[in-house]
């Protein structure tokens, strides 16, 4: 049955909607003030493609990001299957160590993490990758974990081993395509996370994007609203771009066919 | 198709979970080609016989072996079994025909080659036009067709059904049951087939075996097993029986509700005086309205066939199953005389 919308439920979806969407449009409005705030141009996001440093911090935070992205569902796919699969003894010790990294400081996790890091890695941008990692768990965690639960993983599992897969082949062939939305939702997160992080990659003397912005700011502050303007509709074009790729691979293919 | 069918041995299985022992020393021959059903009801270790026999779950003793190879160190993926499950099983990221071919992918074997067997095993199963669709674009009937044809697709040695048909509704189940005998019979492929339902069992099995508690209680043919059942839970369980109190009047005779039967080629040896319990089918029981004597209490429309309950004095009531026609005739409330047939009564010691 179609339920319809009360008022109550329309004001508060209207009031939420404003409460997201406002501070946007302010951001969106005030990066395209043009010199003293007169007037509005893209004169801010021209700006930034022209300042030094800008191409090499933007690459580095897309490295760190990418590396970021990979590492943790390389760790956290398997972890949470076997968790689900057979290892719920270990569900809840494992649920606490995901969301310890929120009541860390960061700058606690700085210090600890810092000196328990090979000192090879010490000296490069890709330690940032591990940070982010322990940062982003909790949100990676529950999010594979809710959409593990929404498919009849034993069976799939099962019903892949009988027909001869090898574990990783049912990981690869099976659970993350069923965990589609999943996996793209943990990867958003984490790429938007280690392209946003600050503190980290100040504390450790990194020059990734948002520290070079936070250095344009005080050269031009219009400018560095719009490079958080422009990072963040990046990050949402490659969201709804991922989303949509196997739809669109889908009507590439039916396309094909009819043509054949 | 090239499959072969394989001899399927279980020699003193024993499968325990903590203190509760799910499978107890069990053994089970297939031959090859045959049709097995274990029927019983949850928990008596069916499924469990079965996963082990799959290799997704492990024996703590005894030993497995299909055409006489033992199966214990052998994983699941090695073994080149086909298994369909009761939960709908097809992967949600496939398409039917990806489905079917999923088995000879992760065997290398070349898309040309799995595509066409895929499309011969989609149109075994009647679902060559809807290869293109994925599972939630297909019904509960459809998913577990895709499922069998898939399980077949890899030309495994033994085929597994685990309560395939139980999330589906009574017609789709009917067809798909004779539907799965046709191929099994057609491929000759040995098959494992597990379920609670024994009109199932009887439909579609060669053999059918009855688990009680982890041990399996009889093996026999279906008409055999409803025929001779060995112990009052396999003839409980298999069919309507009533259970009588009797008294044994000699070594072949009972006093069953104020009759004495004949009961030599079913009784166990009886001791004159001893108190018994006969096993009574609903069938061997006959009625005729009468002035006074037992009373219909019940009566139940079953389409073709009529079940009437009618208390003689016992606890609970007896069955009486009669043609609708003859039905008619009796209703709740009349006093009817009860006669009973000696060749369908089986007797156990109380």
């Amino acid at each position: 049955m179609k339920r319809t919308l009360g008022w109550s439920d329309r004001t508060i979806l209207i009031a939420a909607g404003f409460f997201f969407i406002a501070p946007f449009l302010a951001a969106g409005e005030y990066s395209l003030r043009g010199y003293g705030g007169k007037g509005h141009t893209f004169a801010n996001y021209t700006w930034i493609l022209h300042q030094l440093g800008f191409g090499p911090a933007l690459l580095t935070s897309l490295r760190i990001a990418g590396v970021s992205v990979l590492l943790l569902l390389f760790l956290m796919i398997p972890t949470v299957v076997y968790v689900q699969l057979g290892g719920r003894r270990w569900a809840r010790l494992i649920e606490i160590l995901c969301l310890l990294p929120i009541v860390i400081p960061v700058v606690s996790l700085a210090i600890g993490a810092q000196v328990a890091m090979p000192k090879r890695l010490q000296s490069t941008s890709y330690e940032l990758c591990f940070f982010y990692v322990i940062i982003c768990m909790p949100y990676v965690y529950r999010t594979l974990n809710t959409g593990l639960q929404a498919i009849a993983l034993p069976t799939l599992v099962e019903a892949s081993s009988s027909l001869g897969a090898t574990p990783v082949k049912t990981l690869v062939l099976v659970i993350i395509p069923a965990i589609r939305s999943a996996t793209l939702g943990a990867a958003f997160i984490t790429f938007a996370i280690s392209m946003g992080e600050y503190a980290l990659a100040v504390l450790l003397h990194f020059h990734t994007l948002p520290t070079w912005a936070t250095n344009a700011a005080q050269e031009n502050l219009y400018g560095s609203v719009a490079i958080s303007i422009g990072s963040l509709f990046s990050v949402w074009f490659l969201l709804v771009l991922f989303s949509y790729l196997p739809a669109i691979k889908g009507a590439l293919q039916n396309k094909k066919v009819k043509v054949t | 198709m090239d499959i072969h069918g394989s001899t399927v041995e279980f020699n003193g299985v024993t499968r325990k979970f903590g203190n509760v022992v799910a499978l107890n020393d069990f053994s089970l021959k297939i031959k090859p080609g045959e049709l097995v059903t274990l029927l019983g009801p949850s928990g008596c270790g069916k499924t469990t016989a079965l996963r082990i026999l799959a290799g997704i779950d492990k024996e703590h003793s005894g030993v497995v072996e299909i055409d006489g190879k033992d199966m214990s160190s052998i994983p699941a993926n090695k073994r080149n079994i086909g298994m369909v499950f009761q939960a709908y099983s097809l992967f949600p990221n496939m398409t039917a025909q990806e489905n079917v071919e999923y088995g000879l992918r992760v065997r290398g074997v070349d898309s040309v080659a799995r595509s066409k067997r895929a499309s011969e095993l989609l149109e075994l199963v009647g679902l060559a036009s809807q290869s293109a669709r994925r599972s939630t674009q297909l019904s509960g009937g459809q998913q577990q067709r895709v499922a069998l044809a898939r399980a077949l697709a890899i030309e495994p040695s033994v085929l597994l059904l685990d309560e395939p048909l139980s999330a589906l509704d009574a017609q789709v189940r009917s067809q798909l049951r004779d539907e799965i005998r046709r191929i099994q019979k057609t491929i000759g492929i040995t098959t494992l087939f597990v379920t609670h339902d024994q009109e199932e069992a009887m439909a579609v099995s060669d053999r059918v075996g009855v688990m009680n508690k982890g041990n399996l209680d009889q093996i026999d043919s279906p008409s055999h097993l409803y025929n001779k059942p060995k112990t009052p839970f396999v003839a409980g369980f298999v069919g309507l029986t009533n259970v009588v109190p009797a008294v044994a009047q000699s070594k072949n005779e009972v006093l069953v509700l104020d009759q004495v039967l004949d009961i030599s080629e079913h009784a166990p040896s009886l001791v004159k005086g001893e108190e018994v319990k006969a096993l009574i089918r609903p069938e061997a029981i006959s009625i005729e309205k009468a002035a006074k004597g037992a009373v219909v209490i019940t009566k139940s429309f079953l389409g073709p066939m009529t079940r009437i309950g009618i208390d003689v004095g016992l606890h609970d009531l007896i069955y009486v199953e009669l043609t609708s026609k003859e039905a008619k005739k009796i209703d709740t409330g009349d006093h009817v005389e009860v006669t009973i047939s000696s060749d369908s009564v089986m007797v156990t010691h109380a």
